[in-house]
């Protein structure tokens, strides 16, 4: 039980990362991006390509398993992930906004998009699942009962640090209030003197960055391949939804549901059902609370 | 990536010289050879090099004088994994590419369609090395299939029984992790009578779903009931995760796993150190001359151990095809059919993978002769349903690479069925 | 050239069975407004209900009543309208993302069902045996092929045609009303919730329909023909077609699934062996780059709506 929470809120923590870049395209852009968990692979395989060229540290960080070349794969892989997400828009998505397109040409643009990228990766790296160390990490007792790995706790606490970062930002730096405007009322920001292209780069900016950070942390505990971002889609629309649109703490709180839902079903349920949980939850919320948890309600 | 370009470029145009220089035997006719393979999707990892497989076999046959004196064109299309688009791949090599014989698909999902709507009606071949489901030889037994549906891939009754068998002698309680497709849930089965008929206990049997964000739930809930071992029936990238996550997570390092594992690239992705003593069952591939050459063969082509689920038995699909081919007296679905056991004829004389293996075969074809194509791996006899019965191979993981334990011979198969039964 | 025919035929069969399908989604998304993501669900619904109804009867599986073709694409109608209607009654509340992520998780659930409820949909093996309709009365299959493709082309003229009957009837009308302003709708007193409703059940069951024609082609059954990204194709149908007019939803099928088809056919003509295996991705890239180009240039599909709500109006008056 206790190893089953603990499993839950790891896998949890990495869909709230990626769940953020959702609902921030969802609240600010107001279109579902099917490509977003692609930008979670590609931060994956950004990550890999410089570990490939900078070499793996010989020296690691106390129980960790990766040195310092690791965290320049973070920064790398963020950096460029957040370059990929603002070319995509300036080549697709920025111009069916300026052609005034209905929103599901956008979805759909974006479901375009998305089999570009994740093919693009096949091409160039092959379908193989790759790994970033060859060796393997052992689980340590945290509490009675309960392993986790190293790795793993690191990855939480980046994790809580991200959006931590991410609240400050949206909270009391100018470009937050400007973001914050603009998911409420795009045109009233406008009329307020917000730039709304710069905060939608920023969007873009903020949302690949942290996709980036969530394909790295799943590739170091779990595996990199090509469908990983494809077999995220679900998962981290279903946590930005439960949340609520737009809500960036909704997105963290629904990414932790769903981790732990996932993660508890097996004792109640056959294995086979295990991937219906976290929608029987959705469901459930969203007949009490049809936009989401922290959705508001005046939209 | 631009190596592998580059190294393909380089054999394409090596190729290209060497039909350009051989040419004076005027291949001017061209036959071709369908397949349909899973290349991209959850499935294309196993679909790429499976694929590769038959086209290189496709390539030997051609510089073994091809068949009939023409050369054979192989006709690749992508499944994506969908069962639609592979049936309209099917469709679209029958119709319009002519296509007498076709190759694949992997998963039951995707040929039992690709059998029932285009194959069997159309007359065309099909012989596919992985598909496991029942269905066929159902199909097969009611007359649907018309007899034009083969497979290399022995049923999976054999393996699970041995599966169980070896288990048992070492394990009094496991629990097992299986993959929710035709192929693991066949398997699991097929282990649980028989592990449980020699006396072992599965303690908790999880069933997973493809394409997941974390397998940690299935390994929790298996390494909960506290089982001696871990058996584990699924595909190498699946796979790799839950091994890697039993471990890491204290399970214990004992391990009995599926055909599908014998791969190098879960070796690489777990941890060779970690699987060592795992013990596991594979189809045929006895050792002998024909599996040495073909290894030797691969390993000479691709630069790499032909260490990858499916490798072997789809050579074998492409080869007795080819040669049925050979041996046919016109390019047409029946005739290719009726050939295809005259080809694995056990009174024959006995030829082998590879050019040379080929070559001959072809000579004997010309001059009447029967042949017994005993392939990589190893001599192959179709039942009436098209299913094979093989020998069954132990495997292992000794010093940090699979190695082969003992082969079960198709007898002493039939005997553990016998004890089975009463 | 017979070859080309008869492949051609079972193409447009197939391409015509999705027609009907992103027809029903046209209802709902293109006149009323309905983020149906779960279009896969009731696809699968219907595929079952159809191949139990018609299908052998088999010992160990509940089902297998061998009835008549007719009787099995009924009882496909029959099942999914009544899924719609349970699906419909628990989420008619919900708006745009929040009821398209919703009808996905009930189509992903629908899917897991057909592949863990073994005593029904025999689980992983799928159904065999599903006798297609009239098989034996033909020698060939360009026959079949032929017959069959008559059939899809009939009953998308029948689909077609009483769509249209009914879009401009007023009950029609009320839905585009309800799709352009819903507040307008309710001030007229319409229970827009119950118009609502009642699109969404009747698209599902032309879900449903299309499934059952889609088993009917094939003459078999199992989970892996639903998998998650037929919703995206057919959604992109739809969309590239052109979202709000029946027309443009056949024609988007007939152009995406020819694009999804005939790029692995031009990728195999094109590359040499050696290159297939890799050019696999290139196939999807391709699919991809012609949909995001497409949608690019025509941003409102092939062939939009032509008719606005209030010439629409005008329309019906003459």
């Amino acid at each position: 039980m206790g190893q089953l929470i603990a499993d839950g809120i790891l896998t949890g923590a990495v869909l709230s990362l990626g769940a953020i870049g959702v609902t921030l395209t969802l609240g600010i852009l107001r279109f579902a991006n099917f490509s977003h968990s692609e930008l979670v692979t590609w931060g994956g395989y950004f990550a890999l390509t410089f570990i490939a060229f900078a070499g793996t540290s010989a020296e690691t960080f106390g129980p960790l398993s990766f040195g310092w070349s690791f965290v320049g794969a973070i920064i790398v892989a963020g950096i460029a992930t957040a370059g990929l997400a603002l070319l995509v828009d300036a080549l697709v998505f920025s111009r069916l906004r300026r052609r005034r397109a209905a929103e599901m040409t956008l979805v759909f643009a974006s479901f375009g998009v998305a089999l570009l990228l994740r093919h693009i990766i096949v091409l160039i790296f092959g379908p193989q699942a790759v790994y970033y160390t060859g060796t393997l990490q052992f689980a340590v007792e945290v509490l009675p009962g309960v392993r986790v790995m190293p790795d793993q706790i690191l990855v939480l606490v980046l994790t809580l640090l991200f959006v931590l970062g991410l609240h400050l930002t949206l909270k009391f730096s100018r470009l937050g209030i400007a973001m914050r405007a603009s998911a409420e009322s795009p045109d009233l920001a406008r009329v307020h003197g917000v730039d709304v292209r710069v905060v939608i780069r920023w969007t873009w900016a903020i949302g690949g960055g942290l996709a980036a950070a969530a394909g790295v942390f799943y590739g170091l505990t779990v595996q990199m391949r090509p469908e990983v971002g494809f077999t995220l889609l679900l998962p981290l629309f279903t946590a930005a939804l439960l949340g609520g649109s737009g809500s960036v703490y909704g997105a963290v709180i629904g990414g932790l549901i769903i981790g732990l839902s996932e993660s508890l079903s097996v004792l109640i349920i056959p294995t086979g059902y295990k991937q219906a949980v976290p929608f029987l939850i959705l469901l459930l919320i969203l007949y009490l609370r049809p936009r989401g948890l922290f959705g508001d309600v005046a939209r | 990536m631009t190596t592998r370009t580059l190294a393909l470029a380089a054999t394409v145009a090596m190729a290209a010289l060497a039909t350009g220089t051989t040419g004076a035997q005027a291949q001017d006719c061209t036959i071709p050879l369908g397949a349909v393979f899973p290349l991209t999707g959850s499935n294309g990892p196993i679909g790429e090099p499976i694929a590769e497989t038959a086209r290189w076999a496709v390539e030997q046959m051609n510089e073994a004088g091809g068949v009939q004196g023409c050369e054979v064109e192989y006709l690749l299309r992508d499944t994506q994994g969908q069962s639609a688009v592979g049936v309209d791949a099917a469709r679209n090599l029958v119709d319009v590419q002519g296509v007498p014989a076709l190759l694949g698909a992997i998963s039951s999902g995707v040929s039992l369609p690709i059998l029932t709507s285009v194959t069997a009606p159309s007359e065309v071949v099909q012989v596919s090395c992985c598909s496991s489901s029942p269905s066929f030889t159902e199909l097969a037994e009611s007359g649907e299939s018309g007899g034009f549906f083969f497979r290399t891939l022995p049923t999976s009754r054999a393996q699970g029984v041995v599966l169980g068998n070896i288990a048992s002698q070492n394990y009094d309680e496991v629990s097992v992790i299986y993959i929710n497709t035709d192929y693991g849930v066949n398997l699991a089965q097929e282990f649980q009578d028989a592990y449980e008929a020699w006396g072992g206990t599965v303690l908790e049997s999880v069933a997973y779903n493809q394409e997941q964000a974390s397998y940690r739930p299935e390994v929790n809930s298996a390494l909960a009931a506290e089982p001696d071992a871990l058996v584990l029936i699924a595909f190498p990238v699946d796979g790799s995760t839950i091994l890697r996550e039993w471990i890491s997570f204290g399970g214990p390092q004992e391990f009995v796993l599926s055909n599908a594992l014998r791969s190098d690239d879960v070796l690489e992705a777990v941890g060779a150190q970690f699987l060592d003593g795992a013990i596991g069952v594979d189809n045929a591939q006895v050792s002998g001359p024909s599996v040495e050459a073909f290894n030797a063969d691969y390993q000479a082509a691709f630069d790499a151990d032909p260490n990858r689920p499916g490798i072997h038995i789809n050579y074998d699909a492409a080869a007795v095809t080819l040669l049925a081919m050979a041996a046919a007296p016109e390019a047409t679905g029946p005739a290719i059919r009726d050939h295809i056991r005259v080809v694995t004829n056990p009174e024959g004389e006995e030829v082998y993978p590879g050019v040379d293996g080929f070559s001959r075969a072809l000579e004997l074809i010309e001059a009447g002769e029967p042949i017994r194509y005993v392939g990589a791996s190893g001599p192959i006899s179709f039942d009436e349903n098209g299913d094979v019965a093989g020998p069954v191979l132990i495997w292992t993981v000794a010093d940090g690479a699979l190695a082969e334990d003992r082969v079960i011979t198709v007898d002493e198969v039939n005997a553990l069925f016998g004890e089975l039964a009463q | 050239m017979m070859g080309y025919v008869s492949y051609l035929s079972f193409f447009l069969t197939l391409a015509l069975v999705y027609g009907i399908a992103t027809m029903g989604l046209n209802l709902q998304w293109g006149f009323t407004g309905l983020f149906n993501a779960g279009v896969v669900g009731f696809f699968a619904i219907g595929g079952y209900a159809y191949a139990i109804v018609i299908g052998p009867d088999r010992p160990d599986l509940v089902g297998g009543f061998e009835l008549p073709f007719v009787i099995g694409l009924l009882g496909a109608l029959v099942f999914s309208a009544v899924a719609a209607l349970i699906v419909g009654l628990a989420t008619m509340r919900l708006r745009s993302h929040y009821l398209a992520i919703s009808t996905f998780g009930i189509a992903l659930t629908i899917q897991l069902v057909a592949l863990n409820f073994e005593s029904l949909t025999a689980g992983n093996l799928g159904l065999i045996g599903l006798g297609r309709p009239l098989e034996d009365a033909f020698d060939t299959p360009l026959g079949f092929n032929l017959f069959y493709l008559a059939l899809m082309v009939v009953a998308t003229l029948v689909v077609y045609g009483a769509l249209q009957l009914i879009l401009h009837s007023p009950w029609g009308r009320v839905l585009r009303a309800i799709r352009e302003d819903e507040e307008a709708a309710i001030s007229l007193g319409k229970n827009v919730s119950r118009f609502r409703l009642e699109a969404f059940v009747i698209g599902c069951s032309l879900m449903g329909l299309a499934g059952a024609f889609y088993v009917g082609s094939i003459g078999y059954i199992s989970p892996f023909d639903f998998l998650p990204i037929v919703t995206f194709q057919i959604w992109t149908m739809l969309i590239l077609g052109g979202s709000g007019n029946n027309r443009g939803a056949i024609l988007g099928a007939i152009v995406v699934w020819g694009v999804w088809t005939s790029s692995g056919w031009l990728i195999s003509t094109v590359l040499p062996p050696a290159w297939q295996v890799r050019g696999a991705a290139s196939q999807v890239i391709l699919i991809g780059l012609i949909l995001v180009l497409t949608l690019l240039f025509r941003p409102r599909g092939l062939i939009g709506e032509r008719v606005t709500v209030s010439s629409g109006a005008r329309l019906d008056n003459r």
